[in-house]
């Protein structure tokens, strides 16, 4: 058999099952965008651009990508600050780096739902460890409209830091040791070496963890839906709660499609703008 | 050498702080109902295995995590299978529209979840397939299977030409050089691709929660979601359910992590 | 009328024998082999004992050769319609009977999961029950469920605080309401003695608990055409009267997160003076370690400006009867036997429910275990069962943000009102043709 024909061999199961479970869908939830579809009660027509029109003129919407957008953007910068300072602070580590590293990663291996679960937990206002801690006041995390999101994003950073770390800590092994020793000599330590010496050559793969950790943070479910469910009153209904409340809870597939359409596009776009923001030639040193 | 040792045990105590969430729920879940609300005491005046003991045998966990375990061994199969020969075509093989296609790959792993769930809960509807493993096995590893591909393009390049060309030489043709030369050299890299498959298809929330429906086919992270309280939430209980839910991912981090490190680094370094 | 017991044993062993010839029916001949199994799928039942067990062993006694496996449901009302919704829409394993909150009989008749039972149920045994009991689950003219356990909301008070302040009768009207727990709580001066509890959280008992409110100043959800907030300004009023509870403190700010149980067990624990829940709670108040015992009255729901007094939800259970069961005959026996007075008598006495027959309220045996049966049954007679159309989860489930918003203050009555009512109308959109 040719090279040819073997390589189509090889690739066809693949494709075949990503085609069928990957693009279809991905083409299918757009064609259910404009259509009224609720299986429940057999409804099945066209929409037009129905869906879209009550979304953008509806609070719920914005106020979804509101907190979309905060989530996002908090999560992000908390992450990625903490994780780069972790990782300054691991790559000195001699003695105990399996230790170390198990610790860091564990939070980042647990199921979600179990971070979910455990936050939930360490935030109850009579039995949670946070307020033991703060001196048994009665706070309500995640029944205050005000709290309940930065005790969301809180419980994110926790799980995520671990990611953007370890990638950092990674690139900055590779950095020779020679190159800080030259730096003492010349009298620059410390924040000026850092300035001058990790912060350039990091700052490439921070970037890439900061376009992982954006995407993710757009689409993150789990941890909503289980720790707060969107609410309390909508304040922390990110647009996957809001799609997902859409599609299951009311069997709305039409509009549920539709919410999701607006994720898919807004993944697509920031993924551009980042890729076209890395992809210059600026290749890791 | 001695402040050397004494800052990485700062670190270690700083990192263990890190990860006290966690060992606060394992404490939870060893520590008596009467002192769990109100919490007044830090540590429990004494152990007790009954919240495990509830969980193991009055609960739907041990189904769960059945379910669990079996759709993410299988999906992890499926995602490597058809991913290392794909990957293997794509870094070896003429393709006409590889780079495409790769693109498309990378694409691929930025679907959001949520915009592909109704359209595959119709399609499992329609197929039958709900509430069974079969529609969690297909949705994971359809959903891995783009980093599977990706990762392993890679890990395959970085095996030297030489070998593939002095097994040539030899009179192996292309399937006998994947099986004897590559697939054993790309193994370490297969391994952490599947670990990270693994660990999706055992974390995985949303497909979980919307094609099942029974105990029949419920995974770990949904039976936990849906934990079951009459009056009040059984905090106890719940804590043992998500101790015994992070054991695999507890048993990779601790057990195989140059794997997992390396199946992380590689796909973010890959660009 | 309903079967006396040896009515039903007789019917018991003539329904075999029926189902034995009859020809090519819809069932399987019990004798014939395997023992025919009906699944029946319902919540956990709350009380002092469990009468589930017992009734399902004398339904197998009275049908040999039948058993009944019984399956619960998880906790949550919501998560329940989830998990049918999800089954019966996707064609998961077929159950039998299942037990149904009142409001899903519409929408489960419209989507034809469950069976008409009209030829059924002779039309004694419909009129045996509350007629508010019986109206939801009628669609289209036919008859989709039977009626198993009822409820109406209720006030609950502390009757002792009243007679210590001199308060002769349980308030009529809100405004009464606010100026007993003033006047109480400044006389008991106890901090954590809260004024009115009552369910605000995100859920459908929120729900429920403004639609009382909306009810009170005698204002509706929807119209007869489903517009909503017809009477738009008493409505207003009811929200902010709602939220007005909290800000003035007369409620704690918790009740907008909480639910049935997080407020029967403050209240049960003498930390309030008001109440409003479902009747199930005072079997609890009076179990012999409560320390209300003997110290809790029930009173109508009050009213607002504009509406009547007594204005409460009523909810409950019915039993239906799935679409795709494969033994027709004998599930809907079960369920008539379980919705029967026998049936029903033995729930009420064995677990804290409420049954759906009139009959039962004058029972001299049941009044004497439980005196406020008599008033509870014009309460019945007098509450409003929630809107009665297939979307009424779908509405729900999309005005429960909007009404939670006002509770916690992120909104203002008005702007959620507009907002909730743009979501309606495209929901009527969709389901309109």
């Amino acid at each position: 058999m040719s090279d040819r024909g073997l390589a189509w061999l090889l690739l066809s199961p693949a494709l075949l099952v990503l085609a069928t479970l990957t693009v279809y869908p991905a083409l299918w939830v757009l064609w259910l965008a404009f259509q009224y579809r609720i299986p429940v009660f057999g409804i099945s027509r066209w929409a037009g651009l129905d869906h879209f029109a009550f979304l953008a003129e509806g609070t719920r919407f914005w106020n979804a990508a509101w907190v979309t957008g905060v989530f996002t953007v908090t999560s992000v910068a908390l992450e990625s600050a903490l994780g780069l300072a972790i990782a300054v602070a691991l790559r000195g580590q001699r003695g105990g780096r399996r230790t170390a590293l198990a610790l860091l990663l564990l939070a980042w291996a647990l199921p979600s739902v179990v971070t979910a679960k455990m936050f939930e937990w360490l935030y109850h206002p009579a039995g949670g460890l946070v307020n033991f801690l703060l001196g048994d006041r009665a706070i309500n995390w995640l029944g205050d409209p005000a709290l309940a999101l930065p005790s969301l994003i809180l419980a994110d950073v926790w799980r995520a830091t671990p990611f953007v770390a370890l990638l950092c800590y990674a690139r900055l092994l590779t950095i020779p040791p020679d190159l800080y020793e030259a730096a003492e000599v010349d009298g620059a330590a410390g924040l000026q070496a850092f300035a001058r010496i990790t912060w350039p050559l990091v700052r490439p793969i921070l970037l890439v963890t900061m376009l992982f950790r954006t995407l993710d943070a757009i689409r993150a479910f789990d941890i909503m839906f289980v720790l707060t469910g969107g609410g309390p009153a909508g304040s922390t209904e990110s647009l996957t709660v809001y799609a997902y409340r859409a599609l299951f809870q009311t069997l709305q597939i039409g509009l549920g499609s539709a919410i999701g359409v607006v994720v898919f596009a807004l993944v697509m776009v920031v993924a551009a703008v980042y890729l076209r923001l890395i992809g210059r030639p600026e290749r890791t040193a | 050498m001695r402040a050397g040792r004494r800052r990485d045990a700062v670190v270690l105590l700083a990192l263990s702080l890190y990860a006290a969430p966690f060992f606060w729920q394992a404490l939870t879940s060893v520590r008596p109902d009467a002192e769990l609300l109100p919490l007044t005491r830090l540590l429990p005046s004494r152990l007790t295995w009954v919240h495990y003991d509830v969980v193991l045998r009055q609960s739907l966990m041990p189904r769960a995590l059945i379910n669990s375990l079996g759709i993410a061994l299988l999906s992890t199969l499926l995602a490597i299978g058809l991913g290392a020969l794909a990957a293997y075509a794509l870094a070896r093989l003429p393709v006409r529209g590889r780079g495409v296609i790769l693109l498309a790959m990378v694409a691929a792993t930025a679907f959001p979840q949520i915009a592909t769930v109704s359209p595959l809960y119709l399609l499992m509807r329609a197929l039958g397939l709900r509430d069974t493993w079969l529609a969690l096995i297909l949705a994971n590893g359809s959903f891995a299977l783009p980093l599977v591909i990706w990762l392993l393009t890679g890990f395959i390049r970085e095996i030297p030409r030489a070998l593939e060309e002095a097994a040539a030489v030899d009179g192996a043709d292309r399937l006998a050089i994947l099986r004897w030369v590559v697939l054993p050299l790309v193994a370490p890299g297969m391994a952490s691709a599947a670990l990270l498959a693994f660990l999706f298809s055992w974390n995985e929330f949303l497909f979980a929660y919307s094609f099942t429906a029974t105990e029949a086919s419920r995974t770990v992270p949904v039976a936990l979601a849906l934990f079951p309280g009459v009056f009040e939430v059984p905090w106890g209980d719940i804590a043992a359910a998500s101790l015994l839910a992070s054991l695999p991912p507890i048993l990779i981090v601790v057990g195989f992590q140059r794997y997992l490190v390396r199946g992380l680094l590689a796909g973010a370094l890959r660009e | 009328m309903a079967p006396r017991p040896a009515r039903a044993a007789a019917a018991g062993l003539f329904l075999p024998l029926l189902l034995a010839l009859s020809a090519g029916g819809c069932g399987e001949r019990p004798g014939a082999g395997a023992p025919i199994t009906l699944v029946f799928k319902h919540a956990k039942i709350l009380g002092p004992a469990d009468p589930m067990p017992g009734l399902l062993r004398r339904f197998e006694a009275d049908h040999p050769g039948v058993r009944v496996q019984s399956e619960a449901l998880t906790w949550s009302s919501d998560e329940q319609h989830q998990f049918y919704v999800i089954n019966l829409e996707g064609g998961g394993p077929p159950f039998d009977v299942m037990m149904l909150d009142v409001i899903w009989v519409p929408e489960f008749a419209r989507a034809g999961w469950i069976l008409d039972l009209t030829s059924s149920v002779p039309p004694a045994e419909r009129d045996a029950h509350f007629p508010t009991a019986i109206a939801p689950a009628m669609q289209d003219g036919r008859l989709w469920a039977l009626p198993w356990f009822m409820n109406v909301g209720l006030l609950y008070y502390r009757a002792d605080l009243l007679a210590k302040y001199g308060f002769g009768a349980p308030p009529e009207t809100y405004e009464e309401l606010i100026a007993q727990v003033r006047r109480i709580r400044a006389g008991e001066r106890d901090p954590s003695l809260d004024g009115y509890l009552w369910q605000g959280k995100q859920y459908e008992g929120g729900m429920v608990n403004v639609l009382e409110a909306l009810w009170a100043n005698g204002a509706r959800l929807l119209d007869e055409a489903g517009r909503p907030f017809p009477e738009a300004e008493r409505a207003r009023e009811s929200l902010a009267f709602l939220r007005g509870l909290i800000e003035s403190g007369v409620s704690p700010a918790w009740v907008t997160a909480a639910d049935e149980e997080l407020t029967r067990r403050p209240f049960g624990d003498g930390r309030a003076i008001f109440l409003r829940s479902w009747p199930y709670a005072l079997d609890l108040f009076e179990l012999p370690d409560s320390r209300v015992r003997g110290k809790v009255g029930v009173a109508p729901i009050p009213r607002l400006r504009h509406g009547p007094v007594g204005a409460a939800s009523t909810g409950g259970a019915h039993l239906a009867v799935s679409a795709r069961t494969r033994h027709r005959d004998l599930a809907v026996a079960l369920a008539r036997f379980l919705t029967s007075e026998t049936a029903q008598r033995a729930m009420t006495e064995g677990a804290a429910l409420r049954p759906s027959r009139p009959a039962l309220y004058r029972d001299a045996g049941l009044i004497a275990r439980d005196p406020s049966l008599p008033a509870l049954h014009g309460l019945m007679l007098r509450g409003h069962p929630r809107p009665i159309t297939p979307y009424y989860l779908m509405l729900s489930t999309t005005l429960q943000p909007e009404f939670s918003a006002v509770l916690v203050g992120r909104k203002s009555p008005a702007r959620a009102m507009r907002d909730a009512t743009a979501q309606v109308e495209h929901l009527l959109r969709s389901v309109t043709p």
